[in-house]
């Protein structure tokens, strides 16, 4: 890289806000997927104006800019996969207002999910996407992967809880759509723009609507001999039309792992545990987890139990949303998958995914948001093995075929990235994509932001061009 | 008729069929837009005859408009140029319903009420109580965005659509988001249809998330004497535990339109109604019923009555249907849909009130509690439009305040005061260029409705 680059960019920002030696990079190479990339250079700005200006002088220089918030992402989204720099929003981490009489929060990018709904506790609110990585993940990078999570059942994902956004365009302009309002007269661009995973503009600050706490929270533990049994109580709640605020699915392989990690309490020996939670009025809690628990007992749990006191009721949570890094415990590599299907084609599904595990010799664990159909299969494998890792690829490109198949999709909260992108003709056709590529390029016109994400390579025709992602080649054939 | 005119419809009956292609008689004449009317009105079967259409009428250089129901036409500025009017109805198809799994896919043309019934069968519903329910079509609700008061409980059709298909500009068949309830899959290119007005794609299907009906609903009104007690009202309500399935305040006027009928005749007029619906198990529906009860004592509420099991409905339905009854009771009515804050709604309130005085003109507002206010205003002389004239872009001026942060887009207003695209949408955003780079990428030729959307696209 041009050393005048360095030179330029160190004296637009704060001091230590740029990192360029090898050993500075290596930390941001990877991020939550399986992928790697080596930035040139790692910039932290502290506004609005320095990201304005960074994206200027990558525009000079016509190098790459990637948007970094956490790096927990599960896609590549926030990997630098054609060089370039990478903008991390640590810097940019201030909750800028919390409206409580409008219902609303104001904040920079890099704020932590979970560090907002502790700002607001007290005032008996919350941020409703609580992704399982919710203690480390950034606002920021929710909007650019318009997160989900085990309440988005009940609350949905996150671009149902942006209202505005202000926005620094690949010329470096700045510009704000949106505000507190629910709606904007014109066309619907925060709606559009989030879940764009950073490759349509890069976003410096957020307005999101803040939740009232419900009065009472029941969560539930069914546990179960059999998977099928398991499955089918989801679709029947799903069927008899209770909706539950989450509806998670953690099957005994992966049970077994949480339970020495986090000593919950989940039973070692069944094959498959629900973890449902019901919210509301004290009456709806109390006529919903009646109803729950009938389904869940014709469909012959051997238990349901419910949490008694808060601690417990976190500690089933902790168990779920500690769950993948629990599994480092038993193996040195996981590759997790985030199909979609149609809630009823649940039982066949994971039976498909325990063929598929035979099949290709592989431990595959399932954990998961079973209420709406967004399945997440960690496939467990040495990354030294490499004749393993071609399996886990196939393997997990046969699941995703699959989700396909019986008319789901590919991603459900975790992105296209660069894991899944040589994926999109599986849904899509050559018009659907010729007209993303030109929708993209219509904000990114030399695709400098964030190259070789969400479209399919052969796509891009002025884009940058870079070696495959090993998951995304195989995968693809 | 020209001969070459004579040629197109000759190529427009080759791709649809003799019978759906019309010149002339009523079939044209209900599709007027803002004074113009459509030189064909043709009647496509499938999105495949759609993309042809588009594709004839980009290299012909024609303007097409998407149609179904024909009751929000007048809603948009007014086109730059019409000459064909497709009409969706005969894609009017409910394609797929798996009710086990909550989910739906329709095509354009399929009436909402006709959806709802089907959705009812299995007790399920979409929220959209919109207006013109009685002829207004899937794809007319979505293109237009309708506001429904069930936004406050269920969200809007961006917060429930899951996909669509549909026809660009340039006559490609394309389709975004899919049809599973949770999915990042692709750019949600659906999002930017809805409330677009026909102006970057003819859509062709929708998919939705379908909603469980609740066990029990009942509904109560709450009277005030002034816009601040009953404003106060909600504010403690959205303060409380309590998730009302709607949220509605009506003004005096507004409440007279609503309130028709012998049921409501215990409704004390002059008063500012708040209008609540409670949903769910029958035990959380008596807890409505006394929690309301005492805040709605200590918020000093002239009265609160509960409405009568059987009034419910065609109250909700007088709800849905404001703007239509509006337009009804004063065909010149200028009708704004604004967006504010609950903070700013009692101001707004009053600066609006306050505008419609300065111009000589009445005012009525139904404001809901997702954050949507409906302002109609009428002239005092009805022959006259210079007192809409003058106070349109008062209100506009009066979002922009910063103290407002309010949005506004005038609905409906008679189209001879419709003579640049602000009037309709206001003064031009800052993210205006956005919008266009969205424009021409769907429709690069600018044959989709041009002109009938903010800024002039």
């Amino acid at each position: 890289m041009q050393p005048q680059l360095i030179r330029d960019l160190q004296a637009l920002l704060a001091p230590g806000a740029v990192l360029y030696s090898a050993e500075d990079l290596m930390l941001y190479e990877y991020d939550g997927s399986v992928d790697l990339g080596s930035p040139r250079c790692v910039v932290f700005p502290s506004s609005a104006h320095d990201v304005s200006g960074i994206v200027k002088l990558a525009n000079r220089y016509e190098t790459p800019i990637v948007g970094r918030g956490a790096g927990t992402g599960l896609s590549g989204g926030a990997i630098a996969r054609s060089g370039g720099i990478v903008i991390v929003f640590s810097r940019m981490n201030r909750i800028l207002e919390i409206d409580e009489a409008n219902l609303r929060a104001v904040v920079q990018p890099g704020v932590v999910n979970l560090d907002l709904s502790r700002a607001v506790e007290h005032l008996g609110l919350f941020f409703a996407p609580d992704p399982s990585s919710q203690k480390a993940c950034t606002i920021g990078g929710n909007v650019s992967e318009n997160s989900g999570g085990p309440h988005t059942l009940a609350y949905g994902v996150t671009t149902n809880h942006v209202t505005g956004i202000e926005l620094v365009l690949t010329d470096g302009e700045i510009v704000r759509i949106g505000g507190k309002n629910i709606e904007t007269a014109g066309y619907d661009l925060d709606g559009f723009l989030v879940g764009s995973e950073g490759t349509l503009a890069l976003v410096t600050e957020i307005t999101v609507r803040l939740m009232r706490k419900p009065e009472a929270v029941k969560t539930l533990l069914a546990v179960y001999d059999t998977l099928d049994d398991t499955t089918e109580s989801v679709v029947d709640i799903t069927v008899r039309a209770i909706t539950p605020a989450a509806c998670e699915m953690l099957d005994g392989f992966t049970l077994r792992a949480v339970e020495d990690y986090v000593h919950a309490g989940f039973p070692k020996d069944c094959a498959a545990v629900l973890l449902i939670e019901v919210e509301g009025l004290k009456e709806a809690v109390e006529a919903q987890a009646a109803e729950i628990t009938e389904v869940c007992r014709e469909h012959r749990a051997r238990e349901v139990r419910a949490a008694r006191t808060d601690q417990e009721r976190n500690l089933l949570w902790r168990g779920r949303k500690e769950a993948f890094g629990a599994m480092g415990r038993i193996s040195p590599m996981y590759y997790v998958q985030d199909g979609v299907i149609p809630r009823t084609r649940l039982p066949e599904t994971l039976r498909r995914i325990e063929e598929i595990s035979k099949k290709y010799d592989l431990l595959i664990g399932n954990i998961f948001h079973a209420g709406d159909g967004n399945l997440h299969p960690l496939i467990l494998f040495d990354e030294r093995d490499a004749a393993q890792f071609a399996r886990v690829v196939a393997a997990g490109g046969e699941i995703m075929r699959h989700c396909v198949d019986v008319g789901g999709a590919l991603t459900g909260e975790h992105g296209i990235g660069m894991e899944k992108n040589e994926l999109m003709p599986l849904i899509f056709t050559s018009d659907d994509l010729a007209l993303m590529e030109r929708v993209r390029s219509a904000f990114n016109p030399a695709s400098l932001l964030n190259p070789g994400k969400v479209l399919p390579m052969g796509k891009a025709c002025g884009e940058i061009r870079v070696p495959q992602s090993p998951a995304a080649t195989a995968m693809a054939t | 008729m020209s001969q070459h005119t004579q040629a197109l419809f000759t190529r427009l009956e080759e791709i649809v069929g003799g019978p759906y292609v019309v010149t002339e008689g009523a079939e044209i004449s209900a599709r007027e837009v803002c004074g113009m009317l459509p030189a064909v009105v043709v009647r496509p079967a499938n999105a495949a005859q759609i993309a042809e259409i588009v594709q004839f009428a980009a290299t012909e250089k024609l303007a097409v408009i998407p149609t179904g129901g024909c009751s929000k036409l007048g809603i948009g500025s007014p086109p730059s140029r019409f000459d064909i009017a497709l009409d969706l109805s005969r894609l009017n198809q409910v394609l797929a319903y798996d009710p086990k799994d909550l989910t739906l896919g329709v095509e354009p043309g399929v009436r909402i009420e006709d959806l709802l019934r089907t959705l009812g069968e299995q007790r399920q519903f979409l929220p959209l109580g919109v207006p013109f329910a009685d002829r207004a079509t899937i794809g007319g609700i979505v293109a237009a965005n309708s506001s429904s008061p069930l936004r406050h409980a269920y969200g809007a059709v961006r917060d429930f659509c899951l996909g669509m298909e549909f026809v660009t500009g340039e006559g490609a068949q394309a389709k975004s988001g899919g049809r599973v309830v949770k999915n990042v899959t692709g750019y949600d290119l659906h999002k930017l249809l809805i409330g677009s007005l026909g102006t970057l794609a003819v859509i062709t299907r929708i998919n939705f998330r379908t909603f469980p009906m609740p066990q029990a609903q009942k509904t109560f009104i709450a009277s005030f004497s002034s816009a601040e007690a009953a404003l106060d009202f909600c504010r403690s309500v959205a303060h409380s535990v309590l998730t009302p399935q709607l949220v509605e305040v009506a003004d005096p006027s507004a409440g007279q339109l609503i309130f028709s009928g012998e049921a409501f005749a215990r409704i004390s007029p002059g008063l500012w109604s708040v209008i609540i619906t409670a949903a769910g198990q029958p035990s959380v529906v008596d807890r409505y019923a006394h929690e309301l009860g005492h805040m709605a004592a200590a918020a000093s509420a002239a009265e609160f009555v509960p409405v009568e099991e059987d009034a419910h409905f065609a109250l909700f339905e007088r709800i849905q249907e404001f703007p239509r009854l509006a337009l009804e009771a004063a065909p010149q009515a200028a009708i704004f849909r604004l967006s504010a804050l609950p903070n700013a709604m009692p101001s707004l309130i009053s600066k609006l009130t306050a505008i419609a005085k300065q111009s000589h003109a009445d005012v009525a507002t139904l404001a809901r509690a997702s954050g949507i206010l409906y302002a109609v205003f009428v002239a005092e002389s009805s022959e006259s439009l210079e007192s809409l004239a003058a106070a349109i872009p008062e209100v506009f001026r009066a979002c922009s305040q910063p103290e407002m942060q309010a949005s506004a887009m005038l609905e409906w207003c008679p189209k001879e005061l419709k003579t640049a695209p602000e009037v309709v949408w206001g003064p031009v955003r800052p993210d205006f260029e956005l919008m266009n780079r969205v424009k021409k990428s769907f429709d690069p030729q600018n044959v989709l409705a041009p002109g009938r959307f903010a800024g002039g696209i």
